[in-house]
């Protein structure tokens, strides 16, 4: 096991990772950027180390800023969090060289994972349902269109080099279809100087649906349920639940074994996510794999009473799982908010600030995983989430009700929240009944789609 | 505050907990990342390598060293290496040279300051050679001299371009007078390889100064820069102690000398071995009509999805620029008050129409026909003697796979751009530009398009103080009997001696709506009527048309504009140019040099009385 951990992130997630590592005995040491100073992640550590200025380019993403703290601290690992250098490959092979163990997978799967068209295709070969698509790229109308009728409409039309939404169009027939095609391959010869476009089925509205699998060095892989993301504002997940409600006992068990598969596809090591897509009629496909802890982690946690950060620090440190598929058994319901320093009503603007005044809930089920106290000085560089909320109850009705008591009783004063949002989504009637999918968002909020 | 307030929790449970493998301690190995010496920040080896030894972090040049240079450049297995041992010299005696260079040699692996042979880039075989500055900070000595003669003589036999990478410090002082023979030894090597009228590239990296600028560096037929590469005679250091006074910043930098005129080009090292690629293929006739025949077949392949796409590039592009060009439009149409008058479908006739319309800003400018016309055009720069004219436009270009010189007086569309071009006025270090690529174009045999776009020579204290009526003169007199095909196209206003330095041509055309002039409407006017608003009676009486000209045997060919020149039309124009010039190239290629420059003199021999 390691004697020591250097905990390369801020705000809750660093906070979460240092106190699994004091329940482990195992001394932490936190970095902090300029602005950071007064960071509660900084203050949580036996050791911090400032690594650069503000801007999260100078410290939290500077490698050698991070692998030199780590060496003169002596620690023996290093925990990435989610963001920052959490899925770069390049920092995970740096590790390596520099004899730090990087709690994750190894920068190659990272990489391999990180390539959306070589992750599609290991998966194929897996096994692993994927979107149906072209495999190869398609460079004219005609050649997009014969494979289009094909998969039969709608389809979604990609730029290869796409991103960000840009070449990309949904074509719901063959005219569209002809129409979309030019204007998404001009934009991407214009944007990307490259007209190697994809047609892929477009799955409309799905759920969507992630499976959390732990693999150790050993070969050994479980998957512990599922959690349905599918309340997102603009690709940004906004609230978690686990379970989901449309997923039935046999449909898990077929998608986590799909899961095990896919993460034995690749050889996975450590703890990942599987992201599919669930559409109307119970259909899935991998959508990608996220290489590292997530931010709603916690859900599978209530519900597993696994501690999962402390499962990712055990495998990095090479001992094998401590369960097995068997021993997992998922009770209950758990709900996370993201409670966000933002204003719903200025476009989410965000807002950093001085928090006056903080009163966190607590009680039965309820968890928070937050880095806020009062009188922090919300900085205004990095990601504006500031705490998570989490509940636990004996079915979906029980934790929706605490979660609206707990949110009542959540206040937050100085800065601008999302929390009044996330009090509307919950007392929404088609969320109440559960029937939500990845377009719940735009289609009941439009006035926050935008 | 919550600071030191919590409590420490480790030490309560399994206090002598270990590292699983003692011994792996947790280090940085040496040598993972280093200290960029130009922004002192942290920089992977690896990148650095990747990245063409350029610091990925501030753009900053690392010196490459020689057979990475190859790497780089060559195509991977065509590298031949000549004269890699050569017998050490001590001409001077000079106390600890041999032992000194032993130890370089031992510690660099070099035998020598530069490595010489030949190889291909992308399929063209090319001599090159590449210093290396770790050995006595490649300075010339005997044996480099030696080497590089060789190489160039060998190239001379052969048949060959030289592609020199130089980097040095000056001259071996170990070897005194005989490293200062060395200038003069690789200069007149090149003259031969010159006069056998083949190709000569510099490629100047940081630094080169001393003996080596002042002999094979400077002597390329073009001459290419590393970003920031220190280049000059003397170093800044002397200067600064011999004038007393701190240099500016960017003194002797590549970019300082490119604004000063003798250097082409600079190229990133990233498009090195592409630029280079390029000029080798621009300079071979047959392997240009290749490249241009499988281009064509490519094309043809994918015609439609590209003709399709392009035709909505253009559309949006067009789109995008619509507002701008038709304000311009509006601001051009102000002044210009006979259009409207005379337009019933039918185009306008008067002189001074043609006038306001040669000068309006949304015409096509020599840039746009240079792109329009040509392929794979590539500019130079400088004139070698004093700087770069924004006013001439200027470089090799391919017309469907014939390599031609072409040269344009470039006008601006706005005030940033005008600033740049000074209005289309050309300096005499314009003029000497365009002279010094056309001599080029004579040495490689490839014919000469001028585009003719001047209100007139620029005429200010700066110009007449370089020699604005010298530049012009030696123009006229340099082209009257070029061994090449000379062919000026007037595309807007043609102003007197500005205009007819780069029309000294076997033929001159003219579009529809531009004019050539002895000078401006409103100069003739107010010098004969002392009354310049009497322009449009002047434009009148000057005949200054494109169709009055031809009458009067100045010009040959009128370019029909079925509506005025703009962009938008701009196709149709070049298309008609196209034509035309594949013509007048095809009724040249029969002709010897001596022809073509006698055909040339008769043909402003009979001009006038």
């Amino acid at each position: 096991m390691f004697s020591k951990i250097l905990v390369a992130n801020r705000g809750e997630i660093a906070v979460r990772i240092i106190r699994a590592c004091r329940e482990m005995g195992i001394q932490t040491v936190a970095v902090y950027s300029e602005a950071d100073k007064d960071a509660l992640h900084a203050m949580l550590a036996d050791e911090a180390v400032c690594i650069g200025p503000a801007a999260s380019s100078g410290s939290y993403l500077n490698m050698e800023q991070i692998l030199s703290a780590t060496v003169i601290t002596k620690a023996d690992a290093i925990h990435p969090g989610f963001g920052f250098l959490s899925e770069n490959s390049r920092f995970a092979k740096l590790c390596e060289q520099c004899n730090i163990t990087f709690i994750g997978p190894s920068g190659d799967i990272i990489d391999r994972m990180g390539n959306k068209s070589e992750a599609r295709k290991t998966m194929m070969e897996a096994g692993v349902p994927v979107v149906p698509g072209t495999k190869e790229p398609v460079f004219t109308a005609e050649e997009g269109l014969s494979f289009a009728k094909e998969i039969g409409f709608p389809v979604m039309i990609k730029a290869s080099s796409g991103g960000g939404g840009k070449g990309m169009r949904v074509a719901a027939n063959e005219e569209e279809f002809l129409a979309h095609f030019q204007s998404a391959q001009l934009e991407s010869v214009k944007s990307f100087s490259d007209d190697a476009m994809y047609i892929e089925k477009y799955v409309n509205h799905p759920k969507h649906v992630e499976f959390q699998i732990l693999a150790d060095k050993h070969g050994n892989v479980v998957h512990i349920g599922e959690r349905d993301c599918s309340i997102q504002r603009r690709h940004q997940k906004v609230l978690e639940e686990s379970p989901c409600v449309a997923i039935d006992e046999n449909l898990r068990r077929k998608m986590g074994e799909t899961a095990v598969r896919a993460a034995k596809a690749v050889g996975y090591e450590n703890a990942g996510t599987i992201e599919f897509l669930l559409d109307a009629d119970k259909n899935f496909y991998f959508m990608e794999m996220n290489t590292r802890i997530q931010v709603e982690h916690p859900v599978t946690e209530m519900v597993s009473g696994l501690d999962l950060i402390k499962e990712q620090i055990r495998i990095a440190a090479g001992e094998p799982l401590s369960v097995a598929q068997d021993d997992i058994h998922l009770s209950g319901h758990a709900i996370e908010c993201r409670i966000n320093a933002e204003n719903p009503q200025k476009h989410f603007m965000p807002c950093p600030g001085k928090i006056t005044n903080l009163h966190l809930p607590g009680g039965n089920g309820v968890r928070v995983d937050t880095h806020i106290y009062t009188d922090y000085v919300v900085p205004p560089y990095y990601d504006s989430m500031l705490l998570k909320l989490i509940v636990h109850g004996k079915d979906r009705d029980e934790a929706i009700s605490k979660m609206r008591s707990a949110l009542g009783e959540l206040i937050i004063e100085g800065i601008d929240t999302n929390l009044a949002f996330q009090y509307e989504i919950l007392n929404h009637e088609v969320f109440e009944n559960g029937d939500t999918n990845t377009g719940f968002i735009p289609d009941y909020f439009p006035q926050y789609g935008e | 505050m919550l600071r030191n307030m919590f409590k420490k929790t480790y030490t309560k449970l399994e206090p002598e907990r270990k590292s699983p493998e003692e011994g792996r301690q947790p280090e940085i190995p040496e040598g993972l990342w280093r200290k960029c010496n130009k922004c002192r920040k942290p920089i992977y080896v690896d990148d650095v390598k990747q990245n063409f030894y350029v610091c990925p972090k501030c753009g900053g040049y690392f010196r490459v060293h020689a057979y990475r240079r190859i790497e780089m450049v060559i195509d991977e297995g065509t590298f031949e290496e000549w004269d890699k041992e050569m017998p050490f010299a001590n001409p001077l005696n000079f106390p600890g040279y041999e032992k000194k260079t032993a130890a370089v040699k031992e510690k660099t692996n070099l035998s020598e300051a530069i490595v010489t042979g030949k190889g291909k880039i992308n399929g063209l075989d090319t001599v090159i050679g590449v210093c290396d500055s770790r050995f006595f900070m490649s300075s010339m000595g005997s044996i480099v001299g030696e080497k590089i003669t060789r190489a160039v003589e060998r190239a001379t036999e052969q048949k060959l371009s030289v592609i020199l990478f130089a980097c040095s410090g000056g001259a071996r002082m170990q070897e005194g007078m005989v490293s200062l023979m060395q200038m003069a030894k690789t200069s007149a090597a090149i003259k031969k390889h010159h006069e056998a009228g083949l190709l000569y590239i510099t490629y100047l990296t940081d630094p080169t100064t001393g003996g080596v600028t002042a002999s094979f560096g400077m002597l390329g037929d073009v001459i290419l820069a590393e970003p920031g590469a220190l280049i000059g005679f003397a170093g800044p250091r002397v200067i600064e102690q011999t004038i007393r006074q701190k240099l500016p910043e960017g003194f002797q930098r590549a970019e300082f000398l490119l604004e000063h005129g003798f250097i082409d080009k600079i190229v990133e090292r990233k498009d090195c071995k592409s630029t280079l690629a390029k000029i080798l293929l621009l300079h071979n006739p047959e392997a240009a009509m290749a490249a241009d025949a499988e281009k064509k077949a490519e094309a043809s392949d994918r015609k439609e999805t590209v003709s399709v796409m392009a035709e909505e590039v253009s559309g949006k592009r067009g789109k995008e620029e619509k507002s701008s060009r038709r304000k311009r439009r509006k601001d051009a149409e102000a002044d210009f008050t006979g259009f409207e008058k005379t337009e019933e479908g039918k185009k306008p006739a008067s002189a001074w129409d043609c006038v306001l319309l040669s000068r309006r800003n949304d015409r096509p400018t020599a840039r746009d026909y240079i792109q329009s016309l040509f392929d794979e055009f590539m500019e130079f720069h400088g004139d070698r003697y004093f700087g770069d004219d924004g006013a001439i436009v200027g470089g090799v270009a391919l017309f469907h796979g014939i390599p031609v010189t072409v040269i344009g007086q470039q006008k601006g569309r706005n005030t940033k751009e005008n600033l740049k071009t000074n209005f289309g006025m050309p300096s005499p270090e314009g003029y000497r530009k365009a002279l010094r690529l056309m001599r080029q174009a004579e040495k490689f045999g490839r014919p000469i398009i001028c585009f003719v776009d001047t209100p007139g020579a620029f005429c200010g204290m700066e110009a007449e103080e370089r020699g604005q009526g010298e530049a012009i003169a030696r123009n006229l007199f340099e082209m009257s009997d070029m061994k090449v095909p000379i062919l000026s196209v007037v595309i807007g206003e043609g102003g007197s001696g500005g205009a007819l330095a780069m029309a000294m041509a076997n033929e001159v055309w003219m579009l529809e709506n531009s004019i050539y002039s002895i000078l401006s409407p409103e100069g003739f006017a107010s010098i004969l009527w002392k009354d310049s608003t009497k322009a449009p009676d002047a434009a009148k009486v000057m005949k200054i048309t494109a169709k009055d000209l031809k009458k009067l045997g100045i010009i040959e060919e009128i370019i029909p504009e079925e509506e005025p020149a703009v962009l938008e039309n701009l196709e149709t124009l070049t298309g008609i140019m196209s034509e035309k010039l594949t013509g007048f190239l095809d009724s040249m290629k029969t002709m010897s040099g001596e022809e073509i420059a006698e055909a040339r003199y008769q043909r402003f021999r009979k001009i006038g009385a």
